[in-house]
């Protein structure tokens, strides 16, 4: 344990410290925040709830009557708002079904004005409301469609949605925004384990450290332990950052769509349907995932190459490849339809076993390996 | 005690050592040879850092891979070079050393204190290693090697940065360790170890040439070793003509000592052989001259 310790202690410096806050600071202003400070984003800001706190996790027929008996009430609202005004009574626009049936891609100076006005004037919020309804209205109209171009499988899987009758009802700008967020806390947590655990096995190697440590009483059994304390340093820096970034993320907000089903998210279709709380732990258990799986190409490389630069520069491709084809598809999408079911289980599963063969390899390397420097 | 069995060395098609067989008791051994003739690949394979391309290495009959950690608790090491971390002080980095070694931090702290004395560190301990001189980054390797008092003592070149009141100090250091242990030096300067060591160990061409006391391997050269005065003009005609041992100028003339192994010139005045002049002798192929 006293040697567990004092390695991970090696790994901690203030230099990584300080190395971890640059990363992240720089990732969380570049890519992070944007999702934070800006939620809910455009019309959203208006949107984003509409509905779940009256009708609950899901939305029925029933329901959906009510949903549209209230859009009517708002339409009247509108209507009153339209003939309450003169100019909209010149223009023409004096009920909300001839302002929608007007043609808005031809307006007149008034009619634009007036645009304008209901938009970005006082009445906001009611025109960008009734916007969003009528999405969700359309949505929940296509409930039942499916698309011509989709695999045996994903045809299944949305017969079986429809089956069951879990519809995307609820607007997608939650999930949206948490899946970039994710994605970008999944990029920040990646660089910082691989820049902080890189060259935990290398810079013992390149000091000329290994004859005295192989040469004591826990010997060439010192290597699992670097390994141990590489695997714990990342398990802490994972879990301090996820706690920070998660924690950030609860400004936004989002606690009541914790338990809506993610099948009830608008274009939001997957493979399973667990809650919108249980997504976030499946994404939280894929970053630790991740995490690992890098730490073990790191740590692996670290023990092989001759310098900081070549460990850099070999891991380069590996990151940014998982960073172009593999983030995406492996942590925010990881259960969407749109992905083969099988993609996420066999990725992880391969690296996973990839990882364990690189291991049992390096252990039983460095058991027999000459130490010349 | 420690026995070298039949054991060679390759590194793909380089052979660094070939059919080495010694046994070590408890004394001081000398491994002394010219730089590049296989004394640390030689201290590497007693140490376990590498392992023998042929042969084996037993301890009290046992193969010492197969001992292990068990090998490895009764070995204290200083490698040529070694590694630190530059900003730990020689406390920290001894208490790292110990808990590798399997010494208790309590245990440690206290050895450590009294180690750093013995190497003249004393005042130091807790100065970061950053600031350290070669000679007394030498002397914290010294320290650590002796945490777990080891009864198997191996110091590759451990006298390389040391000034000479420093030297003196390791060998009374050795001296007292060796009484109860076994201690094997490797080193090219004769000094170090001519005055201490129970036993030389030399090897030439990949093999053992001597395993054997100062004073028998000396005798190998008793009777052809000389001094004589010579011109400075006749130097380099001399020099060609025999192995120089040394050459001292002295009112204009040159004192030389050699060694001839025919009848001596009327002149020569012969000497006791000295280690040194073995060494030279022995190793001349990467020296000049002839007998």
């Amino acid at each position: 344990m006293r040697i567990l310790l004092n390695e991970v202690k090696k790994i901690f410096t203030w230099k990584t410290m300080l190395l971890l806050l640059f990363i992240n600071s720089l990732v969380y202003f570049l890519l992070i925040e944007f999702y934070i400070e800006y939620f809910p984003n455009g019309s959203g800001i208006y949107s984003y709830n509409i509905g779940l706190e009256k009708y609950g996790v899901t939305m029925d027929d029933d329901e959906f009557i009510d949903f549209k008996k209230v859009y009517d009430e708002i339409v009247d609202e509108a209507t009153r708002y339209m003939q309450s005004r003169e100019e909209f009574v010149a223009a023409g626009l004096d009920t909300y079904e001839l302002f929608q049936a007007y043609d808005w891609g031809n307006p007149s100076q008034e009619a634009s004005a007036l645009r304008d006005d209901v938009f970005f004037g006082k009445k906001t919020e009611l025109f960008w409301d009734l916007q969003e309804r009528e999405r969700l209205i359309e949505f929940y109209n296509f409930r039942k469609s499916i698309p011509e171009v989709l695999t045996d499988n994903q045809r299944d899987r949305l017969n079986e949605l429809i089956a069951e009758e879990k519809f995307g009802v609820y607007t997608e700008i939650v999930i949206r925004n948490f899946k970039s967020y994710i994605t970008n806390v999944g990029i920040a947590i990646l660089f910082s384990v691989v820049l902080v655990i890189s060259p935990t096995i290398l810079r013992d190697r390149s000091r000329g450290l290994l004859q005295l440590q192989y040469t004591s009483k826990k010997g060439r059994n010192l290597f699992k332990t670097k390994l141990l304390a590489g695997y714990t340093a990342t398990f802490i820096i994972i879990t301090g950052l996820l706690t920070v970034y998660l924690g950030l993320y609860s400004l936004n907000n989002t606690s009541m769509f914790f338990k809506v089903r993610i099948n009830t998210f608008i274009a939001n279709e997957s493979w399973y349907d667990p809650t919108f709380f249980q997504f976030i732990m499946l994404c939280v258990a894929a970053i630790y995932l991740i995490g690992f799986i890098f730490v073990t190409l790191s740590m692996s490389f670290s023990n092989v190459v001759p310098n900081m630069v070549s460990l850099i520069g070999i891991q380069i491709p590996f990151v940014v490849g998982f960073l172009i084809f593999g983030l995406n598809r492996l942590l925010p999408n990881m259960i969407l339809i749109w992905i083969p079911k099988w993609l996420t289980p066999f990725s992880y599963g391969g690296m996973v076993i990839v990882c364990i063969i690189f291991i049992y390899y390096l252990i039983k390397r460095e058991k027999k390996i000459d130490i010349l420097t | 005690m420690l026995v070298v069995k039949d054991v060679s060395k390759r590194y793909g098609d380089f052979t660094a050592l070939q059919q080495i067989n010694l046994e070590f008791n408890t004394g001081l051994y000398g491994l002394l040879a010219p730089n590049g003739a296989g004394k640390t690949t030689l201290i590497k394979m007693l140490a376990t850092l590498i392992a023998p391309s042929e042969g084996e290495i037993y301890y009290n009959g046992k193969n010492i891979i197969d001992m292990d950690e068990q090998y490895r608790e009764l070995l204290g090491f200083l490698p040529q070079q070694f590694g630190y971390y530059k900003n730990y002080s020689p406390k920290q980095y001894m208490l790292y050393l110990a808990a590798l070694k399997g010494i208790g931090k309590k245990e440690a702290l206290k050895k450590i204190d009294d180690l750093l004395e013995k190497v003249a560190l004393g005042d130091v301990v807790n100065k970061k290693m950053k600031k350290f001189s070669g000679g007394m980054i030498q002397r914290v390797g010294i320290a650590q090697a002796l945490l777990n008092d080891p009864k198997i003592l191996i110091l590759d070149e451990p006298t390389a940065g040391l000034d000479p009141k420093e030297r003196a100090r390791f060998r009374h250091l050795l001296t007292e360790l060796a009484r109860d242990r076994l201690v094997i030096i490797s080193t090219h300067i004769v000094s170090d170890i001519e005055s201490i060591a129970n036993e030389i160990i030399m090897i030439k061409n990949k093999q053992l040439l001597y395993k054997d006391s100062v004073e028998d391997i000396c005798s190998t050269l008793r009777g052809n070793v000389f001094e004589t005065t010579i011109d400075f003009d006749l130097l380099e005609a001399f020099r060609k003509k025999y192995v120089l041992l040394s050459e001292k100028q002295e009112y204009g003339k040159m004192i030389v000592r050699f060694i001839h192994k025919g009848v001596p010139e009327a002149g020569w005045k012969p000497v006791a052989p000295q280690l040194e002049d073995v060494f030279l002798y022995e190793y001349r192929d990467e020296i000049e001259g002839e007998v």
